[in-house]
């Protein structure tokens, strides 16, 4: 006599939470672009190559990245299948000279504000010394991505091997081993050496924003690795800089302290401020918490039909109208969505939505270049990769609290032993993804495809558990689940949008 | 290319006496930079980490502490001898010329930044990291401690270096 098996309520189900269309496109979007070949770096192309501004490759890499971290930890947490492979292609793309090498050209002084230093020894290492604007993005994304799939595979040496390999010129080129601890190292101890003020970006240029990724990779490594470095790093940082206010009188986050002045220069600008509360919030939320609201109505404006905008500014007045960014607009979007101001993330897409060139492209949701600057209203239309790919990705993934408690963690043993989705073909969208210890069941929401596709789908789950009922759409599926050592495999036919539930 | 903190000096002790880092090897080192003239960091951290000192038993015979000056014009052998006889005996104070202290704050990774203050005697003080060593006996980086961190916690952190050491140390034979 056949068994009947008893239908599980799986109706809890619903009442969680899913990626909307929005959420699923911008993480297709960054899915898609940490897919492309070594050196394709179409769609992330801006109007230079050399790797000077906030535009640059490693910009777009490190958000992108830290927005599949965010969306892992808060939106799917039970689908590590989904972001492990892409996260690692962005730290590799990160390694490719083409990210880092510009720093030959940087190292050298003579910017826009360091140019009272003098003509400087050309360097290459770009992580030995100074240059926090790259390496705290190598630390931090290679500790994230050990803490968030445990996976040790930079933690080996020369795992992150910094190699440039030329055929007409310097012997053959440069190569500079590092790994996620001696990154780490080589950052902390230097900014030990300023009294934890931070590390140079180019020479003699101490940003506040760009010491706060390293922040974050020390918080990493002590998670992982049970270390001390975060903590003196707070704590020191704060102190160090006590001396000028981490805010200033007119009420901006001071920007920048030179080496050469021993004093501190601000620029008024709205992306800096955004782009520091961000990622400050982590850490020091009573401080972003207290000048949030004064800052968005310095610089944030009303625009049509409860859109709102921000006219962007040169923040160095030789440069050109071509300069000019959607960041503005990109970080103030990533602030509110770190500090769950839902109303003002609604008003910028809004504004985004309608203006700065949305689109759908391969299963993807994002806002395409386009540098047409403003249209015949004044309004800004203007829209960078850096924006359209990494920043507005990061603020729809993104939760209120999201990097802070990111930051607080940890996922502990118990989090890395429940069922979770770790395979899946490239092309299926995972909506909703989570482990349910109340009713010990995996929820699994899967989007639709254009055509029927037949496709596997493999789960974490260890063997002692056994086999658990497959319910999809509300119906158990006989036979749905088989067992493949510590795996459970799942095929079946993907068309229409499809919720499974693995049932123990 | 870890940039970590190494043991490498050539000064001279509050005796009058050369020192080189190698002349210490064998022996773990706790290492506190400061300057003699320093009202409150100084005063706290080396009370604080002599009470450690005491806290660790017959485990800190295997640890020599030094006390070395980040303010070589005023800290002569002379000065830094009455200063840690008198208060903080169990430290050894080093100095040296500017060139030769200059060294050890960069081997040690070490903050250290004259600043002009019109209200001290001398018109000056030297703000400095308030951050104390442990290297290990071949004059490697074991681990670092902040002055804010808890006395059982950083005796702890010098019980578990020290005796991991003997561990293996014993293992080895």
């Amino acid at each position: 006599m056949a068994t009947v098996l008893a239908r599980p309520d799986v109706s809890w189900v619903e009442a969680t939470a899913e990626l909307d269309d929005h959420q699923a496109g911008a993480l297709r979007r960054i899915l898609n672009l940490s897919r492309q070949l070594t050196g394709d770096w179409s769609g992330m192309l801006s109007d230079t190559v050399m790797g000077e501004s906030y535009g640059a490759f490693r910009f777009q890499l490190a958000y992108m990245s830290y927005a599949l971290g965010l969306a892992h930890a808060h939106r799917l947490p039970a689908a590590p299948g989904v972001f492990h492979k892409p996260f690692d292609n962005l730290i590799q793309k990160m390694l490719l000279p083409d990210v880092w090498a510009y720093w030959s050209n940087v190292s050298t002084g003579g910017g826009a504000v360091n140019h009272p230093m003098g003509k400087l020894e050309q360097r290459w290492d770009p992580i030995a010394e100074d240059n926090i604007m790259y390496s705290a993005y190598v630390q931090s994304m290679a500790l994230m991505y050990h803490y968030l799939f445990r996976d040790d595979k930079y933690s080996k040496e020369g795992s992150l091997t910094l190699r440039l390999e030329t055929h007409t010129w310097n012997d053959g080129g440069y190569c500079f081993p590092y790994d996620e601890k001696s990154v780490n190292e080589a950052v902390y101890w230097q900014m030990a050496e300023k009294g934890f003020l931070g590390v140079a970006c180019e020479p003699g240029c101490i940003f506040q924003i760009c010491n706060q990724p390293n922040i974050l990779g020390f918080r990493f490594h002590d998670l992982i690795y049970g270390t001390n470095f975060a903590q003196p790093a707070m704590e020191g940082y704060k102190n160090a800089w006590e001396r000028f206010g981490l805010v200033d009188d007119a009420g901006d986050f001071q920007v920048v302290y030179l080496t050469f002045t021993d004093d501190v220069l601000n620029v008024a600008s709205a992306k800096l401020n955004f782009w520091l509360m961000t990622l400050l919030h982590s850490w020091y939320p009573e401080i972003v918490e207290k000048n949030y609201a004064t800052i968005c109505e310095r610089y944030i404006v009303d625009g049509p039909d409860g859109t709102k905008w921000i006219r962007p500014k040169k923040t160095i007045d030789n440069l050109g109208d071509a300069k000019l960014t959607a960041a503005d607009m990109g970080w103030a979007v990533c602030t509110a969505s770190e500090l769950g101001d839902q109303a003002m993330l609604d008003a910028i897409f809004r504004y985004a939505d309608r203006y700065q060139n949305p689109v759908w492209e391969n299963g993807a949701y994002y806002y395409k270049r386009q540098d047409e600057k403003f249209n015949e209203d004044g309004l800004f239309i203007g829209m960078d990769p850096h924006t359209g790919n990494a920043l507005t990705t990061y603020a729809r993934l993104n939760v209120k609290d999201g990097l802070k408690k990111l930051f607080d963690g940890p996922w502990d043993d118990a989090h890395f032993s429940e069922p979770a989705l770790v395979g899946l073909p490239d092309f299926v969208d995972v909506r909703r993804a989570l482990f349910s210890n109340q009713h010990n069941a995996l929820a699994l929401t899967l989007g639709a495809l254009p055509d029927t596709k037949s496709i596997r789908l493999e789960v974490r789950a260890p063997a002692h558990n056994g086999v658990p009922v497959l319910v999809r759409d509300g119906e158990i599926v006989e036979k749905g689940v088989s067992r493949l050592e510590d795996l459970l495999v799942i095929d079946l036919d993907l068309h229409e949008k499809t919720t499974l539930v693995l049932q123990w | 290319m870890n940039g970590r903190p190494v043991a490498d000096f050539a000064l001279v002790d509050h005796h009058g006496r050369s020192v080189r880092a190698e002349d210490l090897r064998g022996r773990y080192l706790l290492v506190y930079f400061g300057f003699t003239h320093c009202k409150v960091v100084c005063p706290r951290s080396l009370s604080k980490l002599s009470h450690i000192l005491d806290m660790l038993g017959a485990a800190a015979t295997e640890i020599a502490p030094l006390y070395i000056t980040v303010d070589p014009q005023r800290d002569t052998p002379a000065v830094m001898k009455t200063y840690l006889e008198t208060s903080y005996p169990r430290f050894l104070g080093l100095t040296g010329s500017a060139e030769a202290v200059l060294e050890a704050k960069s081997a040690f990774r070490v903050f250290a930044e004259r600043k002009a203050d019109p209200a001290e005697p001398d018109g000056y003080v030297v703000p400095h990291s308030a951050m104390a060593y442990l290297m290990n006996p071949d004059g490697n980086y074991c681990a670092h401690f902040l002055d804010s961190e808890d006395e059982e916690v950083v005796r702890d952190r010098i019980l578990g270096a020290v005796n991991q050491a003997t561990v293996v140390s014993a293992g080895e034979r």
